[in-house]
């Protein structure tokens, strides 16, 4: 599963420790699921795709699929 | 009310206290059984390196996030996800363990046991869970 967490986190200049926090996961989880070791739950991917006010499906997926929306 | 008593829960065991005071009370524990069997001295060394892990566990939960979340605080659902996980292998491999002795048990020429009703604790515990877990979806 591809995302652009790390591309959006970026644009606002966010480190993975801050973006984790409003998050309620760890550093390392928000590591872990930008370099696509882990694949968030559903309610967790809700909460990231609202925290960057887009839609689940924009920022998460499927490798060759084609990006829905994404800027 | 649901939701309180799992707030609750959940203060609990996100406490950093939980793992080295279950650690402690471990370390209490085969202390008395030691002591009761007649061996104190014994109990004493169980106690302190019980004692060594609760304050290992302390300490490297300041600087490894991976100790905190597993030992409670900072826990999220990777590591509860690695934890389950781990948790499954660990069984697994305790089983493994017991099938062998319970074969080799047999092949001495003996009942089995211990490892015939540890067998039966895991396979019954196993279908409990999988029965219960079953209904809550």
């Amino acid at each position: 599963m591809r995302n652009l967490v790390r591309e959006l986190r970026a644009e606002r200049g966010l480190s993975q420790g801050q973006l984790g926090e409003a998050l309620g996961v760890s550093r390392q989880t928000v590591n872990a699921i930008e370099t696509e070791r882990y694949t968030p739950s559903l309610p967790l991917a809700i909460a990231l795709a609202r925290y960057f006010g887009r839609t689940v499906e924009e920022v998460f997926f499927h490798d060759g699929a084609e990006r829905n929306g994404a800027s | 009310m649901t939701e309180r008593s799992g707030t609750v829960r959940r203060d609990v065991t996100r406490s950093r206290w939980l793992l080295p005071g279950f650690s402690l009370a471990m370390g209490a524990a085969l202390f008395g059984a030691a002591t009761y069997g007649g061996h104190p001295t014994d109990g004493l060394w169980m106690f302190g390196v019980m004692a060594l892990v609760a304050a290992g566990v302390l300490v490297a939960s300041r600087w490894s996030e991976t100790i905190s979340g597993l030992s409670g605080p900072g826990r999220d659902e990777r590591l509860e996800m690695i934890d389950l996980r781990a948790t499954a292998l660990s069984g697994l491999v305790i089983i493994s363990a017991v099938i062998v002795g319970f074969l080799v048990e047999l092949g001495r020429g003996h009942g089995g046991s211990p490892f015939g009703e540890l067998g039966a604790i895991g396979g019954v515990a196993y279908v409990a869970a999988v029965v219960f877990f079953r209904t809550r979806g």
